[in-house]
């Protein structure tokens, strides 16, 4: 079958797959599955002596979804976090996913409190640390938040929504860890040029405070930069699946 | 078997998903292979229309009845299925079960009035 022929199918699986109702990976299968089936059918029906025309016809006829199977297939791939949740109301269910939202991030937030206040970190620490764990744990929020959008929830309406502010996030923590460093560093200077008996010591406090500063300001930025990465990546692969099949960026039902 | 075993509305359901597992005991086939089939096999009495394969083909495979795995075939990547031990042993019970069924029903017909045996 030629690649011309072969591309006949593919505003019909478009259509197919506007009506199904599911994670975008598992709509994509499907409708692989099925172009595949359509292909080898109307080639078997041609082998058989049937109009090319024809052939394609009968096989779509045979392979090609009514609307109650496509919700018997929408049912079948449900994910175990819809089959849990649909009984209860949309709004119900997204404040219930705030409020988890907010008690995962405040348990971590809690986590990382402790760990911090068991280090030297915080005993010599610049006034730049504050807003630098500040945007790091919004972008943890943020990150948590994606994750489970498309791993747990599944729900793929919107996949690349927030990916900016999670690369912008990062990239702003390392900016203000960065000038926070420099400002410091100007300060200190200043302090050496007035009195520069205490040049030793202001130096060393420098350090012990800056380096931590920057240390925590460049993990959170790389941290939250893998996540893009990873996300992106992801995304990407997953798109670039179904556009293969159905010819266009895919703009998936909600489940 | 007693009256609660059997349920009339899912007797038709468990008939395809033995038609289809009927079609697989000769070996690994792609969806449109199984539905030739099965038309073929009961000439022409069994069809699946309007994809009324796929919702089954794949609660058979969420059920461990079958595995479908990816063939290359031109370039193109199509889905194949196979029957694993336990679809093998679904059938083989199933059949004995739609078996009695059928004979219980012919004996009704047949012979209202009368207790089967």
């Amino acid at each position: 079958m030629s690649a011309g022929t072969e591309r006949v199918f593919t505003p019909l699986l478009r259509e197919v797959g506007q009506g199904l109702r599911m994670p975008l990976p598992a709509q994509t299968r499907i409708l692989r599955e099925l172009e595949g089936d359509l292909q080898a059918l109307t080639a078997q029906f041609v082998a058989d002596g049937v109009e090319p025309t024809e052939a394609r016809n009968r096989a779509m006829e045979a392979l090609v979804p009514d609307t109650q199977t496509v919700s018997a297939l929408g049912h079948i791939h449900q994910t175990w976090y819809r089959k849990i949740t649909q009984r209860l109301p949309a709004e119900r269910v997204l404040r219930l996913e705030r409020h988890t939202l907010k008690v995962c991030t405040a348990l971590l937030l809690g986590v990382e409190g402790v760990l911090l206040v068991g280090t030297d970190l915080l005993a010599y620490a610049s006034v730049f640390l504050w807003p630098v764990l500040a945007l790091g744990s919004l972008n943890f929020a943020l990150v948590l938040w994606k994750g489970f959008e498309l791993w747990v929830k599944r729900d793929h309406t919107r996949m690349r929504a927030r990916l900016d502010g999670i690369l912008g996030l990062s990239f702003f923590t390392l900016l203000v860890g960065i000038t926070g460093a420099v400002i410091d560093l100007s300060r200190m200077a200043g302090t050496v040029e007035a009195s520069p008996e205490l040049a030793g010591t202001l130096v060393r406090l420098w350090l012990v405070r800056d380096v931590g500063l920057l240390a925590a300001s460049i993990m959170l930025a790389l941290t939250g930069a893998l996540a893009w990465f990873v996300f992106t990546t992801w995304i990407s692969h997953v798109e670039h699946a179904h556009q293969e099949i159905v010819g266009t960026t895919p703009v998936p039902n909600k489940e | 078997m007693t009256e609660r075993d059997f349920d009339v509305q899912g007797f038709a359901r468990d008939i395809n998903q033995l038609l289809i597992l009927s079609a697989l005991r000769t070996g690994a086939k792609h969806g449109y292979q199984i539905a030739l089939d099965v038309e073929t096999e009961s000439n022409g009495l069994f069809k699946f229309r309007h994809g009324t394969l796929y919702p089954i083909l794949h609660r058979l495979e969420g059920d461990g009845m079958i595995r479908g795995s990816w063939a290359k075939d031109g370039g193109r990547r199509k889905k194949v299925y196979d029957l694993t031990t336990a679809g093998r042993k679904h059938l083989t019970g199933e059949t004995d079960r739609v078996g009695d069924v059928v004979a219980r029903l012919m004996s009704v017909l047949r012979h209202p009035g009368e207790a089967p045996a």
